[in-house]
């Protein structure tokens, strides 16, 4: 067997092993490390790699931003400002019919700016939110699907941790990606709220009509701390004034200083934030790790130049092959979380989709296959048959099966997908900002 | 049950060591920040700290060394469960002993070829470029961490005989 008929059999093979519960990051890692040694045809190569592999993968700069930020979602979740910016919103917009369901979603975009994380978005808001909208009489089912499809926004709005996976494999400018996502995220809020009312429309038993409250003034005034934090981050990222490092490093200590402000972060507090931390930290490692190994043997075996020498000779139009690519995506996310995804795929994909011409120059392409990227591997948390934040949400309510949000979420659902066809049409709506 | 004991409590004392060198870092970085901005306002006798990027570089990679054992033993590694869900239990209980014993071996590989690595680095006498530390100091204290969660792991996948 050639070294290239390994390389493109390895990837059904890793997908095998994936779907058979492996560790995605020790799938990689074993069929790397062993297509490695068969390509080479001894193990002396491997273990030469290993020595400094794993050392030179985690020693990275720029992979700091990636616990950094995720501490700073910790200290956010434990900062109480869920609640602030729930009643903020709901003061604006709580009165409408559906108007709760409508202030959950801009109070996840407004935790987005704040936390980059779906699932810690979904969660925190889901504890805030969750109760308050059943309390009102909104139906099971739909107030799930709306704080599930909120929860995406915290990946959506910058900062964001898969937008910094993305930025480093393919390395893009992180400061660009941000600035890029911005609009498309404010896009997904607005699309969601114009979702919320067509439910309701059609749908006015999902949903009540509340008497106004609180004050806007004092209510919005309250959310200095998230605007402030937020400013800072992402606008000195933008700036240039510091790092994306620099600047998760700042986010991290605003957020733990709001947290810890608000009595959130206690002693016990403070443990479990950095337990939970370092969980998703080294599950993203280890998938990192695993990547550098098997992206290492493809790259060996010739696969990417490969592949898009393939798909160039197929003679199928650019745009033909982005669809078919995010089609992919939209399937593998059905039962794949997105930044497993991510790092399976953007060392094959992305040779391949900067090889092709848009009419846009390279930098471009990159920021704005990413921000597409991104879309539509969130949409995979939201869908059954293993949508993390339908998992999520539907643990705080016991009353509620995930199965009654299958319904409300595929309205949800098509506005990413009208979202991702309006993108796909106008790339200016992600570069015009740049 | 003392030994599982001893094994989480080393898992979780571990990733607090390393959530500790993380906070670290992110105090590190904010002294630097404003130490940078002052000087850039012109005000005398500040600055960033000298090579920060650098420290930063060795310290994470010993902070995500630390967070391995605690991530194996609480099962936090991504997994695909949809489909392995459709088989009957014995089925699965043979699948989840099965990635226990390869994460083992993938830890015990991975601990072994670090120690080789640090042995080479201090032969070498490798220094960092700004600092001139030798590299071969946070290549050994990524390999403590990394020998913990190998010995984790095997522990974590050999109890199954019980």
């Amino acid at each position: 067997m050639s070294a290239l008929a390994l390389g493109i059999a390895s990837f059904p093979l890793l997908l095998a092993l994936i779907f058979a519960r492996a560790p995605i990051g020790l799938a990689m890692f074993a069929v790397g490390a062993v297509g490695l040694t068969l390509v080479t045809g001894s193990p002396a190569m491997v273990l030469a790699r290993l020595k400094t592999e794993s050392f030179s993968t985690f020693s990275s700069y720029s992979l700091a931003v990636i616990p950094m930020f995720l501490l700073m979602g910790q200290f956010a979740t434990r900062g109480g400002m869920s609640r602030t910016l729930f009643r903020a919103a709901g003061a604006w917009v709580g009165h409408w019919r559906g108007g709760l369901a409508m202030a959950a979603i801009v109070a996840s975009a407004g935790f987005g700016a704040i936390c980059g994380s779906s699932l810690a978005t979904a969660a925190t808001m889901g504890q805030v939110a969750l109760p308050e909208l059943r309390r009102a009489g909104y139906a099971g089912g739909f107030s799930v699907a709306t704080l599930a499809a909120g929860g995406t926004l915290g990946i959506l709005i910058p900062p964001s941790v898969v937008l910094v996976i993305y930025a480093i494999l393919t390395e893009t400018n992180i400061a660009h990606l941000f600035l890029a996502a911005l609009l498309p995220g404010l896009l997904a809020a607005l699309g969601y709220g114009v979702v919320i009312a067509l439910y309701v429309r059609r749908y006015p038993e999902a949903a009540t009509v509340m008497p106004a409250r609180g004050n806007r003034g004092r209510a919005t005034l309250a959310l200095w701390p998230v605007a402030a934090i937020f400013a800072l981050v992402v606008g000195g990222i933008w700036g240039g004034w510091f790092t994306p490092t620099e600047g998760a490093a700042i986010g991290a200590a605003g957020t733990g200083l709001m947290a810890w402000a608000g009595g959130g972060l206690d002693r016990a507090g403070l443990t479990e934030a950095l337990l939970e931390t370092a969980r998703a930290t080294a599950m993203i490692f280890f998938i990192l790790l695993g990547a550098a190994l098997y992206n290492g043997f493809l790259a060996y075996a010739r696969v990417p130049q490969e592949m898009s020498a393939f798909v160039a000779g197929l003679g199928l139009g650019p745009f033909m092959v982005l669809g078919l690519i995010l089609l992919f995506y939209l399937a593998l996310g059905c039962v794949m979380d997105s930044l497993s995804m991510i790092l399976l795929t953007i060392p094959i994909f992305w040779p391949l989709v900067s090889g092709l011409d848009f009419g846009l120059g390279a930098a471009d392409t990159a920021v704005w296959f990413g921000v597409l990227v991104l879309i539509v591997v969130e949409v995979g948390l939201v869908t059954p048959p293993v949508g993390m934040n339908l998992f999520v949400i539907t643990s705080l309510d016991r009353e509620t099966p995930a199965s009654a949000a299958y319904g409300p979420v595929l309205w949800f659902v098509a506005s990413d997908m009208v979202r991702v066809l309006l993108l796909l049409a106008f790339p200016g709506i992600v570069l015009f900002l740049l | 049950m003392k030994v599982e004991r001893l094994m989480r409590g080393l898992a979780r004392g571990l990733a607090l060591l390393g959530g500790a060198v993380l906070l670290m870092l992110v105090a590190m970085i904010c002294v630097s920040v404003a130490g940078n901005a002052l000087a850039r306002l012109g005000v005398a006798g500040f600055g960033p700290v000298r090579a920060g990027y650098e420290l930063v570089e060795l310290a994470v990679a010993f902070v995500v060394f630390a967070f391995l054992p605690l991530a194996q033993l609480d099962r936090a590694h991504a997994t695909v469960e949809v489909f392995a869900a459709r088989l009957p239990a014995r089925a699965n209980a043979l699948l989840t002993r099965f990635w226990t014993l390869g994460m083992a071996l993938a830890m015990v590989l991975i601990a072994w070829r670090l120690g080789a690595g640090t042995l080479a680095k201090a032969r070498s006498g490798e220094t960092t470029f700004l600092l001139a530390l030798p590299i071969w100091w946070a290549y050994a204290a990524c390999t403590g961490a990394a020998g913990v969660a190998a010995l984790v792991s095997a522990w974590d996948a050999l109890r199954w005989r019980a």
